[in-house]
């Protein structure tokens, strides 16, 4: 058993991504639609990643607050429906490093999170889908926009700590159109598992035809 | 230009939905009257009566796998499929994706093969190359065509990302090497980009219209 459950959706971007040689041992890929009671037990954390299945997650609400309630980690990406906040889409901004590249679209960054700690702006956002109008009152606001609209926000209110952004970095990591992704990726994965991946983005593509 | 007879009935559709809310732009669009198939536990794929099953970006490689005796049942009875997504499970007849990031995106340009069914008609090449002045912006990988199926767009580096397949089944299989096309979330707008995958995307249906005439 890995130490984190990637909440798989069938789609080839986070199956890409987690088959991906430096993050294999790491993470295993748990079927949206064959999650029953107890199949997120033993996990140190949890990722859910962007165009999550959203009827399913509201379903799946309960065992994944699970794990924060026994202390794990979870971590949500993209445009969420299902949590105790409100998800807003906006219009996707891909070329701001080309017309504007002092200023990502998110803002202001915690750099003290350890998911920040250590990167460059560029790196910290490279593009939000949506913003959340509305997060618990127990939260913090760990990125926002230039309006103060929150990018990423995070709460230990549920027990372990849960960490949301309307970024896509598990998605657009496996996408490999945006190859700078390491940076946040490992830095994530060091921080929900304690372990920091090593090396290049391999892809072994022989392993996603056995699948 | 490509006209579609505004005299033929609307085509019959079926269009698999992975529950993101980000394929809404299909459903009520003017050339296929879609109905949704949402993938959830114990899928099933009905395919009765349709003429087109569209396979959107970021759909559910595990479901689709599951059905796929369904789709090569609807194909082989004259079927269209659009797939405009990656697979990673073999649910597409004869054809494979392949995801791949040995080259780097700047360098990707597309260009015409061959088109014998006006699947480029009116489409910006460069458009799907070029998006805010970046290059690779829209397919990913590439595809290993099946044998005697016409490769329409091929990458820098020869390699396949739209592919019309009629050898495989008796029906038709359209792909991109994921590459979004039409009102696929988080493309709308009137950029030249967003121009070119609507019309691809019309071409694509196009295909279809024919296949049913004739």
């Amino acid at each position: 058993m890995a130490p984190i459950a990637l909440i798989y959706n069938g789609g080839w971007a986070p199956y890409v991504m987690s088959h991906a040689s430096k993050y294999r041992a790491l993470i295993d890929l748990v079927y949206v639609h064959d999650i029953v009671p107890g199949s997120l037990d033993g996990y140190e954390a949890v990722m859910v990643p962007f165009n999550a299945h959203q009827k399913a997650m509201k379903a799946l609400r309960d065992e994944v607050f699970t794990v924060l309630g026994r202390g794990g980690k979870v971590f949500v990406e993209g445009n969420s429906t299902w949590l105790d906040a409100t998800w807003e889409d906006r219009p996707v901004n891909n070329y701001w490093w080309v017309t504007d590249p002092t200023n990502p679209p998110a803002a202001v960054t915690d750099y003290d999170h350890p998911v920040y700690a250590g990167l460059q702006p560029r790196h910290a956002c490279w593009h939000t889908h949506g913003i959340y109008t509305a997060i618990p009152d127990h939260a913090r606001v760990v990125q926002s926009n230039k309006a103060g609209e929150a990018v990423t926000w995070e709460t230990s209110a549920y027990g372990g700590t849960l960490l949301v952004t309307t970024m896509d970095p598990i998605v657009e990591h496996g996408v490999q159109q945006i190859r700078h992704l390491d940076n946040y990726v490992d830095n994530l994965i060091s921080w929900l598992c304690g372990v920091r991946p090593q090396g290049q983005f391999d892809i072994d593509w022989q392993v996603g035809l056995a699948a | 230009m490509i006209a579609l007879d505004a005299n033929d009935r609307l085509l019959q559709g079926v269009m698999v939905s992975n529950g993101t809310g980000r394929e809404k732009g299909y459903v009520n669009g003017p050339l296929v009257d879609f109905r949704v198939a949402e993938v959830g536990p114990d899928f099933t794929l009905d395919l009765d009566g349709a003429d087109v099953l569209l396979v959107p970006n970021g759909c559910d490689s595990i479901a689709l796998h599951k059905v796929r005796g369904s789709i090569r049942a609807f194909l082989d009875r004259g079927g269209t499929l659009i797939c405009c997504d990656g697979w990673v499970t073999p649910w597409v007849p004869g054809n494979e994706w392949v995801m791949d990031n040995q080259y780097r995106t700047i360098d990707v340009r597309y260009t015409s093969r061959s088109d014998k069914q006006g699947v480029l008609d009116g489409v910006d090449i460069d458009a799907l190359t070029f998006r805010d002045g970046i290059s690779g912006w829209w397919a990913c990988g590439y595809i290993k065509p099946a044998e005697g199926a016409e490769i329409v767009l091929e990458d820098s580096w020869g390699r396949a990302v739209v592919v019309v397949d009629d050898a495989s089944t008796l029906g038709t299989i359209v792909m991109t090497a994921s590459g979004p096309v039409g009102p696929w979330g988080g493309y709308a707008d009137d950029s030249p980009s967003d121009v070119a995958i609507n019309r691809l995307y019309r071409n694509f249906v196009k295909v279809a219209q024919d296949r049913k005439r004739n």
